[in-house]
């Protein structure tokens, strides 16, 4: 007798034998393969370091970690956004990356517990369009044109723009805006009709593309090509016065970590304080400490 | 009769015209004859509109792009505008693309033989019916939230990394395609469904009456059947994938190299974190950091190509699907 | 085992399986739903409601909000007032929504009555085509062409001058968005209209005609009232896309938290704004916070129930019509 159910399964409409036999073929090999790509990796155990923070020094971590990078044979990867000074403070302070980047020293308000690393200097410039180059500002100027009290180029005396001015200014997050307002405004705060950029590159594009545009940048960005640098008092926004100590837009970036930096993190925050090849880095556009500063503690 | 002369049909007039002549617009009312016009401004309009993008588009791209762009490793640095191409995105956009319609395919194919053939209880294929128009019409970015909400728990931590302080990093490749798979669900899940809707019942019936369990039709006769409706609805799906931003910017995190994370090959590349042809325009205009509307146009051309050959692809499937229906007296012309 | 698998499966498996996996789509949406309500929650609970309303100026509020980096804020951290990005949201998909219907109905109208055979054949492609470029093109198109344009061509300085002391008026702003969102959704709407027009039966048409209206007249009072149902589908498509558009508002909308006032006379056109798609891509990377991260999340909550909304709105429209329908 005819057992249909031994057929069914070898018979389709269009009559073709259905091949049941081939998967298990395939299976061993794919075992072994998978096997011989497993261990190895296992036996890799390779760490990513995370990163998060200030905008300002993001070129700087990326050159830094890419160097890294490259001395540690691929061992040790990095990922590093962005998001502000603040966020990378509190993304470090809650344990969401492992190391934080800040653009200011540590105030009030920011969470305990952590360790501020600071690892290189650098400094903030009033910048303007190309098409008005403003040569110099003073303070008062600056605050005026900040805070909103002056709104017209032909206020300002040294510009060749004419019309209202476009003032930038940085969301709060940022850490270039505290070293700005603390430092080149004298504490005032800026104005809260400027538009507010999040981002460093955001800020340059802005003060670049809008010919009765102001802002302030910090220096990888200021002294880029397409934009003017203004000084500050009588003196320019350099990196030899800065050195020379009479410019006074002046902070430190800092890496955070939450407690004292342990294993990886520690080894990467003692490689860029210490060693030679990341000062040399460091001294591209940035200033470099000299010697390793005692790192700050929040309460 | 005595002659038999030769019966002459009686005349008719002339068969009357298949179209009658129009009316002339100048004899309708003023506001029919607005109508008329505005129509006219209309699609003119939108004729120029096209013809204005596409060339623009395309004049920008072909001076702007240049073969090894596409070749080439964007450079790793903030300022994209001197060097580096877009080897990486055009990588990732590829990436999204496969991963997204490989886990949303079989998934809609399924629930629409699910609701069409069986259906039962009637109260839970309603819910699924409205439960994916509600995906249809829910905006990408509440699915790079929810995206962003979900892999973060410390469940999907293999699928990213986790960070030295317990966090996990909840963005890769893997997040942002099961993500963008939920976006191409809806079409593939309706073009499958109205083909088998489109599907005569003798088919069925037949398949019943040679004594093939109902899986075994679905399985056999009706899966080659609904072929080409499937690869429609997938191919759109696609389109939609490549074109998503939000989702990338949100969960792929957006760096410009595609950094694989630990490494085994295809895992960690899966795993690690990267850019879309779509997230590089954006970061290259004027909104993002790059600082290269050169490289933002090329790109921005690429895309369009791209999506030009998957519209192409769109077309001559269901052009080849519908002949394959005549044959099979689904469709009768 | 695998020999289990290959047997052939029973219908009741069968069905079960396929069931189990149809219902993947109402798990994610209810997931959805749960992830973002939960995380969105902390902002209801402490405002309740009020936070949809008006008061302060939300970009100091989000700054002071990302500035707290503590990992419990104080119910008084939670003190955003959404309504000028709600405000902003409406003002621009609206608009566009309006241009977008009249402008599609027209050109449906144009391309299955009007237009010579050869432009209709061409365009029928052309604008499937349109409807499926992504979005960051127009995006793109707007902030490189447009925006200078605007900027430079159209507001004048006095335009400025009159504004100087509350914003800066630069190109971006609600002229610039509602043009590229109204450029975005009016090729699908498009689309979905010529689709539904054509499988009209063309006796109908030829009806009306013969009742002596004008082929434009009988048009629109035969075949666009047969597939009102439709267009009703397509506008809340439509109005779901915009509302939910992130990523252009975000180039070309000026990224200032500021209710454009209508009785600014002309201005009002360039006045920058917001929308909430828009802010929840600009604070992607505050999300960590924790009182930024509750108000992002009731955005989302927000645009994902005005997407609900639209497709039960929709439903419920398309009801009473469905005595005229032709086609779904």
């Amino acid at each position: 007798m005819l057992n249909l159910h031994v057929l069914s399964p070898t018979l389709s409409l269009n009559g073709a034998r259905p091949q049941m036999r081939r998967p298990r073929r395939y299976i061993a090999p794919l075992v072994v393969i998978a096997a011989l790509v497993a261990v190895p990796a296992i036996a890799y155990a390779a760490t990513t370091i995370s990163m998060s923070g200030a905008t300002a020094s993001f070129p700087l971590l990326e050159l830094l970690s890419a160097k890294y990078h490259q001395l540690k044979h691929g061992q040790v990867s990095f990922r590093i956004s962005q998001g502000g000074a603040s966020v990378g403070i509190s993304d470090a302070a809650a344990g969401r990356v492992s190391i934080g980047n800040s653009s200011r020293p540590p105030q009030a308000g920011d969470p305990s517990g952590l360790v501020f690393y600071p690892i290189a200097k650098y400094f903030v410039c009033v910048v303007t369009n190309p098409a008005n180059p403003v040569s110099n500002l003073t303070t008062s100027q600056v605050q005026q044109i900040f805070t909103g009290k002056v709104r017209n180029w032909s206020q300002v005396s040294g510009a060749t723009a004419t019309g209202p001015i476009d003032v930038y200014s940085r969301t709060s997050v940022a850490g270039v805006l505290t070293t700005f307002q603390n430092t080149l405004l004298s504490g005032s705060k800026v104005g809260s009709f400027a538009t507010q950029e999040p981002s460093e590159g955001l800020m340059q594009n802005s003060v670049k593309k809008d010919p009765a545009g102001i802002g302030f940048l910090s220096d990888y960005f200021a002294l880029a090509k397409g934009i003017n640098a203004v000084g500050y008092n009588g003196t320019g926004c350099s990196v030899a016065n800065v050195v020379g100590g009479s410019y006074p837009g002046v902070s430190d970036f800092y890496e955070v970590t939450r407690g004292p930096a342990t294993g990886q993190n520690e080894a990467f925050i003692y490689w860029i304080e210490s060693s030679a090849v990341a000062k040399k880095i460091i001294e591209s556009n940035w200033i470099p400490l000299g010697k390793i500063q005692p790192a700050i503690k929040t309460p | 009769m005595a002659h038999a002369e030769p019966v002459t049909p009686p005349q008719l007039s002339a068969p009357p015209r298949r179209s009658g002549r129009r009316s002339s617009v100048r004899s309708w009312r003023r506001s029919d004859q607005l109508i008329w016009l505005l129509a006219w401004l209309a699609g003119t309009g939108l004729c120029v509109a096209v013809a204005a993008i596409v060339t623009f588009l395309a004049a920008k791209g072909i001076s702007d792009l240049n073969p090894t762009l596409l070749v080439t490793r964007p450079s790793v640095s903030l300022d994209q505008s001197h060097s580096g191409g877009f080897l990486d995105p055009l990588i990732g956009t590829l990436t999204m693309a496969v991963i997204g319609t490989l886990i949303a395919t079989p998934i809609a194919v399924l629930s629409a033989f699910w609701v069409v053939e069986y259906g039962r209880p009637r109260w839970l294929a309603g819910i699924v019916e409205t439960s994916i128009e509600m995906v249809a019409g829910t905006p990408d970015i509440v699915f790079a939230i929810f995206g962003l909400a979900l892999f973060q728990l410390g469940f999907f931590a293999p699928l990213s990394f986790r960070a030295s302080g317990g966090g996990v990093y909840g963005r890769s490749f893997i997040a942002a395609g099961i993500m963008m798979s939920l976006l191409a669900l809806p079409l593939t899940y309706t073009a499958t469904r109205n083909g088998l809707r489109a599907t005569p019942r003798q088919l069925r019936e037949a398949s019943v009456a040679l004594g093939k369990t109902r899986i075994a039709t679905i399985r056999r006769v009706l899966l080659p059947n609904v072929r080409s409706d499937i690869a429609t609805g997938a191919t759109l799906g696609m389109g939609r994938i490549i074109g998503s931003t939000a989702i990338v910017v949100l969960l792929l995190g957006a760096t410009l190299q595609n950094n694989s994370q630990g490494n085994v090959p295809l895992l960690g590349f899966l795993r690690g974190t990267g850019s879309t042809l779509t997230s590089y325009i954006f970061e290259n205009s004027p909104s993002g950091e790059g600082n290269a509307p050169q490289k933002a146009y090329a790109a921005a051309f690429v895309l369009l190509l791209l999506v030009l050959a998957l519209n192409g692809l769109v077309a001559r499937i269901s052009r080849v699907g519908a002949a394959g229906a005549v044959n099979a007296g689904r469709l009768s012309l | 085992m695998l020999d289990r698998l290959r047997r052939p499966w029973s219908d009741d498996r069968a069905e079960r399986t396929l069931g189990a996996i149809a219902c993947l789509a109402a798990i994610a949406i209810a997931l959805m739903v749960v992830f973002v309500a939960q995380r969105a929650w902390p902002t209801f609970q402490r405002e309740g409601l009020s936070w949809l309303g008006s008061g302060g100026n939300v970009d100091s509020q989000l700054g002071s909000m990302a500035f707290n980096t503590s990992a419990h804020p104080a119910a008084s951290a939670y003190h955003l007032r959404a309504w000028p990005l709600i405000y902003g949201t409406l003002l621009t998909s609206g608009f566009a929504v309006i241009f977008g219907l009249a402008i599609s109905l027209l050109t449906a109208i144009f391309v299955v009555d009007l237009a010579p055979p050869v432009l209709r054949r061409a365009m029928t492609p052309v604008i499937r085509l349109l409807a499926s470029v992504p979005s960051v093109i127009y995006g793109l198109i707007g902030i490189l062409v447009l925006v200078p344009f605007v900027g430079n061509d159209l507001i004048t300085s006095g335009q400025k001058e009159s504004v100087v002391n509350v914003i800066q008026l630069t190109g971006a702003g609600l002229l610039v968005s509602v043009a590229i969102l109204t450029l975005m959704i009016t090729p699908i709407m498009t689309a979905l209209t010529i689709e539904a027009l054509a499988s009209v039966p063309r006796s109908w048409h030829e009806g009306a005609v013969a009742l002596g209206l004008n082929p434009l007249r009988a048009t629109i009072a035969v075949s666009l009232r047969a597939i009102r149902p439709a267009i009703v589908a397509a506008t809340a498509l439509a109005a779901a896309r915009a509302i939910g558009e992130a990523i252009v508002i975000d180039m070309v909308s000026g990224g200032k938290a500021f209710t454009p006032k209508p009785w600014d006379g002309l201005i009002f056109i360039y006045e920058p704004l917001r929308s909430l798609a828009s802010t929840i891509i600009d604070q992607g990377e505050n999300l960590t916070e924790p009182a930024i991260r509750s108000s992002i999340y009731a955005f989302a909550l927000l645009l994902m129930f005005s997407g609900f909304m639209l497709s039960v709105a929709s439903r419920l429209i398309r009801r009473p019509l469905r005595k005229y329908e032709l086609s779904s």
